[in-house]
């Protein structure tokens, strides 16, 4: 079944991207539903893996976007900066997603999409409506943080 | 930070990166959330389905009838003029009555008037054209071809967008 083949994979890629545990199964909910009803479009161009994916890390930006009002998270958690250690990071199998759940959010996102998924950075900046420029800034700074917090 | 260790940190967060695991399971069961979710679409789409159904069993009849008065017709030498005039007035009474129906819904493209209008451009011309040749056929065939363009149209817009992925 292809919701118990893709299942798990699905669900670590809306989990990295919203940091959040109740959020990222909402998610996940949500790019099986689309996954049901855009299932047409996939047009064997390219791989079904690589058609979820991408399927997968717009409905989560986009849930994202919805359920916490993009404009809000950007200008608050963006000017707060570190996420603080949570309920989340329990949730996490390995340092390095630890690490990342304490990132800013764009600088997550940026991360997850480009150094995890492969996207390229005009991809990346084309996903999240900000310019290629900033999602390299964006990449640097998390790469920054987490080479910083490797040690802690 | 010292400059001397940032090579190495580097070369460990890609290696942390590459040995990122690839997979993660939920705490919860979703599927019934997704089951819930696509038996409320299906039922959707079978109401919308319902509603076409009707449409369909309306624009029969409407064909029927109009089949009946035309052979009716013919028996009493109808002219084109005539024949061009119930055409139009049947596809005035289909489109209205769509419209009606489809009142409060919203369109999913902004233009879907202005196609209207285009069409109903053409169906002027081809009716100003059946005005010096009201026995052509090919005229008749093409205005009753922009009448079921411009029914096509209303519903297609109207149509939610998830039902046309």
């Amino acid at each position: 079944m292809l919701y118990e083949a893709h299942l798990n994979r699905v669900y670590v890629l809306c989990f990295r991207l919203c940091a959040d545990k109740s959020l990222a199964e909402d998610a996940t909910q949500e790019v099986f539903i689309q996954v049901w009803r855009k299932i047409e479009n996939f047009n064997g161009d390219s791989l079904f893996k690589t058609w979820l994916h991408s399927l997968a890390s717009n409905v989560t930006i986009s849930h994202i976007r919805k359920q916490r009002g993009w404009w809000q998270k950007m200008m608050n958690i963006e000017d707060a900066g570190i996420e603080p250690f949570s309920d989340e990071n329990a949730h996490c199998s390995n340092q390095l997603e630890g690490l990342i759940m304490r990132l800013p959010e764009r600088a997550r996102m940026v991360f997850v999409l480009h150094a995890i998924e492969g996207y390229r950075h005009n991809q990346v900046a084309s996903m999240l409506n900000m310019a290629e420029g900033t999602s390299k800034a964006q990449y640097h700074r998390a790469r920054t943080l987490l080479q910083e917090w490797m040690d802690e | 930070m010292s400059s001397k260790s940032v090579p190495s940190q580097k070369a460990k967060l890609d290696e942390l990166i590459t040995k990122a695991p690839k997979e993660l399971e939920p705490t919860r069961d979703l599927w019934p959330g997704i089951e819930f979710a696509l038996d409320n679409s299906k039922q959707a789409s079978q109401q919308f389905s319902k509603q076409h159904v009707v449409w369909g069993i309306a624009a029969s009849i409407m064909l029927v009838g109009f089949i009946a008065l035309l052979s009716f017709e013919s028996g009493k030498q109808m002219s084109g003029n005539n024949l061009v005039q119930q055409l139009s007035e049947q596809h005035v009474k289909q489109k209205d009555a769509l419209l009606v129906s489809l009142k409060g819904q919203v369109a999913v493209t902004q233009n879907w008037q202005q196609q209207l209008q285009e069409l109903d451009e053409a169906a002027i011309a081809i009716k100003k054209a059946l005005a010096n040749e009201p026995n052509n056929v090919a005229f008749l065939k093409m205005l009753k071809q922009v009448h079921q363009q411009q029914i096509a149209l209303i519903e297609r817009v109207h149509t939610p967008a998830w039902q046309k992925i």
